[in-house]
């Protein structure tokens, strides 16, 4: 008799995917019959892979927007010129602009063609990268009230603020919640919640005051101080802000997002 | 070995034929843009950069290679690019809410998730492990194939499907509880 190879959770995922040879299929098969715990887990990758692909597959009826359909037709038939990346540009302009109508004018004549922000918009967004960089470089005071303290710490801050605050947890992303603090803000109370990961790198969460009625979705924020994701809502603005990859920031930030409207 | 969902190779096709075959991607490319950006103006800026490059290189497609193939390269390339371009703009990223708007709510019903759920939690995990789980999972491609496009081992990419599919069933449960509080309220 041949050896017979082992199996373990891995294999859960080559089944699923059509990756065993044959022979291992059948031990496979063999081996799952003994183990419930495996089982179980098969046939849940099994079904969240079918909701990937049932949910997916609704995306293929969309219709394609016209600037795509053109590429596709005209594209190849000369090389690609600069005429038609201006037309390019237009177009992605003008279907910007149907989204934004269909969205019922979040934006409406706030996010222009050249990327224009409310100047309040970025003057909070500028205050939390300040205060990130001016925090987040603090060896010994980062913050007024540390993360032992955690109830005091969002209560507080709540309650000076004024809205249900919640400090995310941000774990599952590798950061630690060291604490938070108490900043002005354009003459109202602003919280900032400070993390940090394993290898020293820091990210904050900055909670103020702004315009009501301004909701915007997620806006990155960039200059030679600093990196943020920020959004507007119901009279707040919340600002992640760190040095670290965009990509990494933005998981943050949506993560952040999340706990922040489940927790109000 | 590849499986080949979408036609024969391109062998001996002339440059309508290549053409044609580029188009018959488009949908698969647009499916796999959106669910890997989540905001579908991003998504449909990613197929059509993606298209005008491979037209312009109808030459580099090596007769021999799916279109498929060629295409989910060209494209993996331009998004791994397209990070790095977009620090230059400021832009609506995720387009959460813009989405909500257009998109109908599944009646409330305990832990059903809708595609804007799904597309929130495919955004949770990483970008790499999100990559590898859509283009086995969702676009039916081979561990030999996905590696290939996303130029990683085989051995890599067995272990963000892996790994990929075990943060997403945890992101779906926290997904669906919320639902269900929603239900509730």
């Amino acid at each position: 008799m041949m050896t017979q190879r082992s199996f373990d959770e891995r294999d859960i995922h080559l089944a699923l995917d059509g990756e065993l040879s044959p022979e291992d299929m059948a031990a496979y098969q063999a081996w799952l019959e003994t183990r419930a715990d495996m089982r179980a887990l098969s046939a849940r990758y099994a079904s969240d892979r079918a909701l990937l692909r049932e949910t997916l597959a609704g995306l293929i009826d969309e219709e394609l927007p016209q600037r795509v359909r053109e590429e596709a037709i005209s594209a190849g038939r000369d090389p690609v010129g600069t005429r038609r990346t201006t037309l390019r540009r237009l177009a992605a302009a003008a279907a910007l602009l149907v989204a934004v109508g269909v969205a019922g004018g979040f934006w409406a004549g706030r996010q222009a063609l050249n990327g224009g922000e409310t100047p309040a918009a970025l003057d909070v967004v500028g205050e939390a990268v300040a205060a990130h960089q001016v925090y987040a470089a603090e060896k010994l005071h980062v913050v007024e009230v540390g993360a032992s303290d955690r109830n005091h710490l969002v209560g507080w801050l709540s309650n000076r603020v004024g809205t249900k605050l919640v400090a995310p947890d941000l774990r599952a992303e590798g950061f630690d919640l060291m604490g938070g603090r108490l900043l002005p803000s354009g003459g109202k109370a602003a919280a900032q919640f400070m993390y940090e990961d394993p290898v020293g790198e820091r990210i904050s969460l900055y909670v103020a005051h702004c315009v009501k009625g301004e909701n915007t979705g997620f806006r990155l924020f960039e200059d030679e101080s600093g990196r943020a994701f920020y959004w507007q809502e119901e009279g707040f603005a919340y600002t992640v802000a760190g040095s670290i990859p965009e990509e990494r920031l933005l998981g943050l930030a949506n993560l952040s997002y999340r706990q922040l409207l489940a927790g109000r | 070995m590849e499986k080949k969902r979408n036609g024969p190779a391109e062998a001996g096709r002339g440059m309508d034929g290549k053409r044609k075959a580029i188009v018959g991607e488009i949908p698969g490319l647009r499916r796999y843009a959106r669910a890997l950006l989540r905001d579908a103006d991003a998504a449909d800026d990613l197929v059509q950069d993606c298209l005008e490059r491979a037209f312009s290189r109808l030459d580099n497609w090596q007769t021999g290679t799916s279109p498929r193939r060629w295409l989910f390269t060209l494209m993996h390339n331009l998004f791994v690019d397209g990070v790095r371009a977009r620090k230059r703009r400021s832009e609506l990223v995720a387009g959460a809410k813009l989405d909500t708007q257009e998109v109908t709510r599944a009646p409330e019903q305990n832990g059903v998730l809708d595609l804007q759920d799904v597309l929130d939690a495919l955004q949770e995990v990483g970008s790499d492990r999100r990559a590898a789980i859509l283009l086995v999972g969702v676009e039916g491609m081979s561990y030999a194939e996905a590696a290939e496009i996303l130029g990683i081992p085989t051995g890599t990419l067995m272990s963000r499907v892996a790994r990929g599919r075990q943060d997403l069933r945890e992101i779906l449960d926290v997904a669906r509880r919320r639902r269900i509080l929603k239900a509730v309220e």
